[in-house]
């Protein structure tokens, strides 16, 4: 291993793995974007129902776990980057619930036919929950691949004692 | 590694309060100059005037030759190290040793190198991930310094950095601060109100008083030739005792007791026979066995020595003498004692009376 490389992987013990971090954070903020715009519609009564419930429930969980999972990166715990593997693919399942399905409906206004989640909305809410999703996984894969090069330095440095 | 010099320098605020007047040095490459002196002298204006953090009102201050009068405190190479360590509660020691690099946009392997070297000089590298509301206060201030440290500055500025230290903290620190110095070979600047520190760290000695310069020297210099009573009172702990005596022929009266002369003093006080002078010996220059009786109102023990507090005679002046081994005077006894060393000072002056002045 040449030195640059080396001492690349040394500072990993007095640093932080901020990137993973962050992109953790930049997670958080693009499902608030999401759920901003689904929450603010208001089509009729659609959106009134036990689905939009469970979603607020669930923000409030992803939230939560994301921003601790953030934390955990944040100190190389390769537990966590599992977490946000998993929190990644639940947001891309997303996609498939609220706005597939409002984008599909409509509903009767006014004696008018009106679509539920117009084209420019649901383009928009689902670029937010891929963002978050490619946020996700990539603070997972950074995650695992820092905390693995940091636990072998360390064996190393424990070896060479 | 830097020289310095101060050419001139007053410090006058906007209101007018003077806090330096004519502050001249010549600080070589590699020295350690301890500015000394009561609180409010001006030793750490001084400071942050050389730190670039207090404008200089007059005078001028040169780096290695470069006029830096005008220069901001960032440009001048300088690292400082404050009392109050300074040392930013939300990172950890890394962290806080790394920031001034980062800030300058090093290349963080460098850094690392860097912040790694000089946590092996100051003993801190199992520290490095620790924040400082977990470190002892000695620690801190090795923080501090390491911080210092990784910019290799030209010039080490320290505004007393042991003050908030317990006694024995301070003893071991500044034994480090030595070490450090001799390691580096790095020109420093070091303002302190200890004299105990001025003497056992400096290569020479800035005594202030009211924003005066009152003498440079090597500490020796300081303290067995101080230029003026103002010195001689500062530097040496217990301080020297001072007293009022007019020179005889081949002898000095003072009220109560007689002190006879050398040769070499009678040539030097020729100019002042007749005259009432100061005349001034260190605590440890007293010894037991002369003619000089002491009452005594207080005894001390150090260990080696015996600090004993009286008057002369009855209800002379007050002297303070330490004498040799363990003694155990009670308040009343009679103690006969001799100078073995004096100082001489003009009454009206108060500046040294030396051969040749």
């Amino acid at each position: 291993m040449n030195e640059e490389r080396y001492i690349k992987r040394d500072r990993m013990r007095f640093t932080k793995n901020t990137l993973s971090s962050t992109l953790a954070l930049v997670a958080i903020l693009f499902n608030v974007f999401f759920f901003v715009s689904i929450y603010k519609s208001d089509v009729g009564s659609w959106y009134y129902n036990i689905l939009i419930g469970a979603s607020i429930l669930y923000n409030l969980v992803f939230m939560l776990a994301a921003f601790l999972s953030s934390e955990g990166v944040k100190n190389y715990k390769t537990a966590y980057s599992y977490v946000l593997f998993v929190l990644g693919i639940i947001q891309i399942v997303r996609i498939f619930i609220i706005p597939m399905s409002a984008h599909g409906a409509t509903v009767t206004l006014g004696g008018q036919e009106v679509q539920v989640m117009k084209d420019a909305q649901f383009i928009r809410v689902v670029i937010y929950l891929v963002i978050s999703a490619a946020c996700c996984f990539t603070s997972a894969v950074v995650g695992i691949i820092r905390s693995s090069e940091l636990n072998a330095h360390l064996k190393t440095l424990r070896e060479g004692q | 590694m830097a020289q310095l010099k101060l050419e001139h320098i007053d410090k006058i605020y906007d209101n007018n309060v003077q806090a330096v007047y004519d502050f001249n040095l010549d600080v070589k490459d590699g020295e350690l100059i301890v500015l000394v002196g009561p609180s409010g002298c001006g030793k750490s204006t001084t400071l942050r005037m050389v730190a670039g953090l207090e404008d200089i009102s007059r005078g001028k201050l040169f780096l290695d030759g470069r006029d830096i009068t005008q220069t901001p405190a960032k440009d001048r190479d300088m690292a400082m190290v404050f009392q109050s360590y300074a040392l930013y509660g939300h990172m950890t020691v890394y962290e806080n040793m790394a920031f001034s690099l980062t800030l300058r946009n090093e290349n963080p392997n460098v850094i690392h190198k860097k912040v790694l070297a000089a946590a092996e000089i100051l003993g801190l590298t199992s520290q490095l991930n620790k924040k400082p509301a977990q470190l002892s206060g000695g620690q801190r201030q090795r923080v501090a310094m390491g911080r210092s440290i990784v910019r290799n500055p030209k010039v080490f500025l320290f505004d007393e950095p042991l003050s908030n230290l317990d006694a024995k903290l301070r003893g071991a620190t500044r034994r480090e601060i030595l070490l450090l110095h001799k390691r580096l070979d790095a020109t420093m600047l070091y303002v302190t109100h200890d004299q105990t520190e001025a003497l056992t760290l400096a290569d020479r000695i800035v005594c202030m008083s009211m924003g005066h310069v009152q003498q440079v020297g090597t500490p020796l210099e300081l303290y067995d030739a101080p230029a003026n009573v103002f010195v001689a009172s500062f530097i040496g702990l217990p301080p020297m005792n001072f007293f009022d005596v007019s020179v005889g022929s081949g002898e000095l009266n003072g009220e109560g007791f007689k002190v006879p002369l050398t040769e070499d003093e009678k040539e030097i006080l020729l100019p002042y026979f007749g005259k009432t002078i100061t005349l001034g010996v260190r605590p440890e220059n007293i010894s037991e066995g002369g003619n000089i009786p002491v009452s005594v109102f207080s005894n001390e023990n150090l260990g080696m020595n015996t600090l004993v507090h009286g008057h002369i005679g009855e209800k002379g002046a007050r002297i303070s003498a330490k004498l040799k081994g363990w003694a155990n005077y009670k308040p009343g006894d009679t103690v006969p004692v001799k100078f073995d060393k004096k100082h001489f000072f003009d009454k009206e002056s108060g500046n040294a009376i030396r051969k040749g002045k």
